[in-house]
């Protein structure tokens, strides 16, 4: 059995090594104060993508020098020049400060280097909270936004396992799964890292502002962002790829066929990653995602104890779905066997042949200890909460 | 020369004896109509000469003037034709005056001197009964719903020359069908029926619990999940209307003008009127005649709101009074009118805009807050009177092959109305008979509970985040269920099955309740 210390230490191999020719950033890109105050500027460029800024960092190998040559005109939009000419760094600079954000730039030590395997690494990263070098090993918790309530489940119960494991969860900052990842976690007493497809001060959507400043405190919010940019769609892909890069492996939990889920479970293979992959039911649109990833060959989990194994990581008790619950009627007890799958409790009064009226009451009682809800009219078992 | 004969004005259901005099004087032709007439009736002036002409008798070419006394009150309905012709006929001495004090008039009239069929006879036949009358003449496609109205005469005629004949005695009005004879026709009207009902175990039983305590139901469930069909089925559980009641209920049909053939409403009326009605509309009202709403319409019936949040908000706001009082009061400039409005509501929903939120097939695309904003309409002014909600899911083929059908819509009208019946034992000396009336305070002191289903409720409070209202709800719905089985107490399963079917808890916030249960 690993500890999560030997997890962190072991590189993983990836699968298609970086080829060396491959552009990289040059050693001291950003390594005077000149520099750092150009990367203010040069990342809130909306089309000096961190693969264009690569480019440009062939011949021009400083960062205040690519910024010259953008005010020049060799690469971008003509309205990205002409704010890379207007910009004040000293104002995102007081931005940062005000949002209790600071800059990580590459070649800082805090830079993630398994961020480097992508093949278009961020030159710069903003942060807040913790250290990014101390929230480690972490591995991806994805899925979709508009999830099923037991998909939620499956995410809370895998964060929260992860944290009490000792992993980090990295998730982005969108509702659904994500935000089911980053409560599991939070809940487990552990960290996560969230990762924002805007700028660094601001939060999408508004209602997680709450679970992201939670986040903030006990672990750490990324962006490649700089204060103030906007959440657009093109940015979600590029998010995903620094979940997938931030992370050891991904499991993907729920998401409907040509998702980003997709897009992250993709990067994650790109740069070698495991990924893992919570089967659902085959006739269920959220389920897309992650059966065919399982038949390209992603490791099927059926839950948080499946996962921390692959990991070799020590099991924390929880519930899978699958145990008999303690202390209830015998009613409840046949309710429960009977709900394989979600049923109406018409459907169940006549599978387990008790009244309607008995089942009906049987169903109350797991419902009030937590142990199935109602979805849509039908009742179904919860998975994944604490037992303790 | 002067006539004198008594019509009925109709304010809201109410029916009031108006005195119309009539007085030919001298003066250069013309018809004038003082006390108040409505815009109905001063139309009716251009409508009584050409009638009371086709019909054969002299229109007096001198001054006529009428007068609706008490001169008061604001008159409406159009029944007025036949009673300012009638006293026109009176003052120009064409008809003898020995009957007419003694019958009230009223009826519509054609230019040819016919008399049409003419709304709220019924509550006018009422009237003249309440006031001692002999009897009314009325229209004769009007005369089986006078008729209704027990020891008074009516005289059902076809025209104008046929009223005439009678106060000359010249004419005798042919018997009208009895009411027996029209009761043995209705039975077999209920075509719908809960035996039709495949699969949906748990939308019969909240509307069967629905049914036997009164309860006003929402319905929560993707399209075609058979929400509609279900609340169809509702008034086919309620017990059977009392003589007095349907006798209500056709009153205010007739107001509306909604009776056809004049018969006694013996079913439980099922209004469900479309989403994009107006306050009005739902409520009564109207310039002018003052119309009862679907609200009244639905009086000792079912209210049926599909797409209730889709629903103008004025609308549903103003349902509070007749869910609260059982009746809507309208107010004009001139005074208020008051409509019976005692009806179950079924309200049924979508559970988000998309429709499949909570469906496993489908994927529901609408966002987050867009689906709390559509529940709130929902939940809004209808919250504190749903008692029992329910989520209708859409079945899947193997559920509904795999299902029985259901049991007949007798059978379950005949634990409803046992039910009701101990209810209505239960609640003697209170304001009310039905579970769903009573108020939080007695309900918590009288509904009886045993120990461990106080414990029980106590638990699920706190488990489920009840809210206080949600408490009281609960608790009725439970009292309904153990009166459905005939208990005495509320037991334990009563409570948890009555919380199966409790607003979902996303509809209200939750809110610690303080009082204890006794």
């Amino acid at each position: 059995m690993r500890r999560p210390a030997d997890l962190a230490r072991e590189a993983p191999a990836p699968r298609t090594p970086r080829p060396e020719s491959l552009p990289s950033w040059p050693h001291g890109f950003a390594s005077s104060s000149a520099d750092r105050e150009a990367l203010l500027i040069l990342s809130g460029l909306a089309t000096l993508t961190a693969g264009k800024l690569l480019e440009l960092a062939v011949e021009h190998p400083t960062a205040a020098a690519c910024l010259a040559a953008v005010r020049r005109g060799r690469s971008g939009s003509a309205g990205d020049r002409e704010r890379a000419v207007a910009t004040d760094p000293e104002l995102v600079r007081s931005a940062l400060r005000a949002a209790d954000a600071r800059m990580v730039a590459i070649g800082d030590p805090e830079y993630p280097e398994s961020l480097l395997d992508l093949f278009d690494p961020p030159a710069v990263l903003f942060v807040r909270g913790r250290s990014l070098a101390s929230l480690t090993p972490r591995v991806a918790i994805v899925g979709a936004r508009n999830c099923s309530e037991s998909g939620c489940d499956v995410a809370t119960g895998l964060g929260l396992a992860l944290a009490r494991a000792g992993v980090g969860v990295v998730s982005g900052g969108a509702r659904g799964i994500d935000s089911a990842a980053h409560r599991g976690a939070l809940a487990g007493g552990g960290r996560s890292v969230c990762v924002l497809g805007c700028g660094i001060d601001l939060v999408y959507p508004a209602s997680n502002r709450e679970l992201i400043d939670d986040v903030a405190t006990s672990g750490a919010v990324v962006s490649e962002y700089p204060p103030g940019i906007r959440a657009e769609p093109f940015r979600f892909p590029a998010r995903n790829r620094i979940v997938a890069g931030l992370s050891r492996c991904v499991v993907v939990v729920e998401g409907a066929a040509g998702s980003g889920s997709m897009i992250t479970a993709d990067h994650a293979l790109d740069l070698g990653r495991e990924v893992f992959g919570v089967p659902g039911p085959v006739w269920s649109p959220l389920s897309q995602v992650p059966l065919e990833l399982i038949r390209e060959g992603a490791t099927l989990i059926r839950g948080p104890d499946d996962l921390l194994q692959d990991l070799e990581l020590a099991q924390v008790g929880l519930r899978d779905g699958t145990a008999p619950p303690d202390g209830v009627s015998e009613a409840a007890r046949q309710a429960w066997d009977g709900l394989r799958a979600p049923t109406t409790p018409d459907a169940l009064a006549e599978a387990i042949r008790i009244s309607l009226s008995a089942a009906l009451a049987a169903l109350l009682e797991l419902e009030v200890r937590g142990l199935v809800r109602s979805v849509g009219g039908r009742y179904e078992r919860r998975v994944g909460d604490d037992d303790g | 020369m002067y006539g004198r004969v008594l019509g009925v004005a109709v304010v809201g259901v109410q029916g009031h004896l108006i005195r119309v005099e009539a007085h030919v004087g001298r003066g250069l032709p013309s018809l004038t109509v003082a006390g108040l007439p409505g815009a109905g009736i001063q139309d009716a002036r251009e409508r009584v000469r050409p009638a009371v002409e086709s019909a054969g008798f002299t229109w007096p070419l001198r001054r006529v003037v009428i007068n609706l006394s008490p001169a008061g009150a604001r008159k409406e309905g159009p029944g007025f034709d036949l009673p300012i012709a009638m006293g026109v006929l009176a003052a120009s001495a064409q008809v003898p005056g020995t009957h007419l004090s003694s019958y009230v008039f009223a009826g519509e009239l054609s230019l040819k001197g016919e008399l049409v069929p003419t709304p709220g006879i019924l509550a006018v036949a009422i009237a003249a009964a309440a006031a001692g009358l002999a009897g009314v003449v009325v229209p004769l496609a009007n005369a089986a719903e006078a008729s209704l109205v027990d020891g008074l005469e009516v005289i059902g005629a076809p025209t104008l020359a046929e009223v005439v004949g009678f106060l000359r005695g010249s004419w005798r009005p042919e018997g009208i069908p009895s009411e027996r004879t029209q009761e043995e026709r209705v039975d077999g009207a209920a075509e719908l029926d809960f035996a039709d009902v495949r699969g949906q175990g748990m939308g019969r039983r909240a509307l069967e619990v629905a049914a036997a305590g009164g309860h006003n139901a929402l319905l929560i469930g993707p399209p075609g999940a058979g929400k509609t069909m279900l609340a169809r089925r509702l008034p086919t559980i309620l017990p059977a209307l009392t003589r007095a009641e349907a006798l209500e209920v056709t009153r205010l049909h007739s107001v509306a003008g909604l009776l056809t053939e004049g018969r006694l409403v013996r079913d439980r009326p099922f209004r469900a009127p479309h989403h994009t009605i107006s306050a009005a509309g739902l409520l009564g009202g109207g310039s002018g005649f003052l119309r009862p709403g679907e609200a009244s319409l639905a009086h000792h019936g079912v209210l049926f709101l599909d797409e209730v949040s889709e629903f103008r908000r004025d609308a549903l706001e103003g349902l509070r009074q007749p869910l609260e009082d059982g009746r809507v009061v309208v107010t004009r400039a001139l005074g208020s009118v008051e409509f019976p409005a005692s009806f179950t509501l079924m309200a049924a929903s979508n559970p988000c805009p998309c429709g499949f939120d909570g469906d496993p097939r489908r994927t529901c695309g609408c966002p987050p807050h867009r689906v709390q904003g559509y529940r709130q309409r929902l939940s809004g002014p209808l919250r504190d009177r749903v008692d029992i909600a329910l989520t209708v899911p859409r079945l899947t083929r193997g559920e509904l092959l795999g299902s029985t059908a259901g049991e007949r819509s007798a059978d379950i009208r005949g634990r409803v109305e046992a039910a009701r019946e101990r209810q209505r034992a239960r609640l003697e000396g209170t304001p009310w008979t039905c579970n769903a009336q009573m108020s939080g305070p007695y309900a918590r002191r009288h509904a009886g509970l045993t120990d461990a289903a106080r414990t029980s409720l106590a638990d699920a409070v706190e488990a489920l985040a009840l809210s206080g209202r949600g408490f009281d709800r609960a608790l009725k719905v439970a009292r309904t269920l153990a009166d459905l089985e005939g208990a005495a107490s509320v037991e334990r399963q009563h409570v948890s099955e009555a919380l199966v079917f409790r607003a979902p808890s996303h509809q209200e916030p939750p809110t610690v309740i303080g009082a204890g249960v006794g």
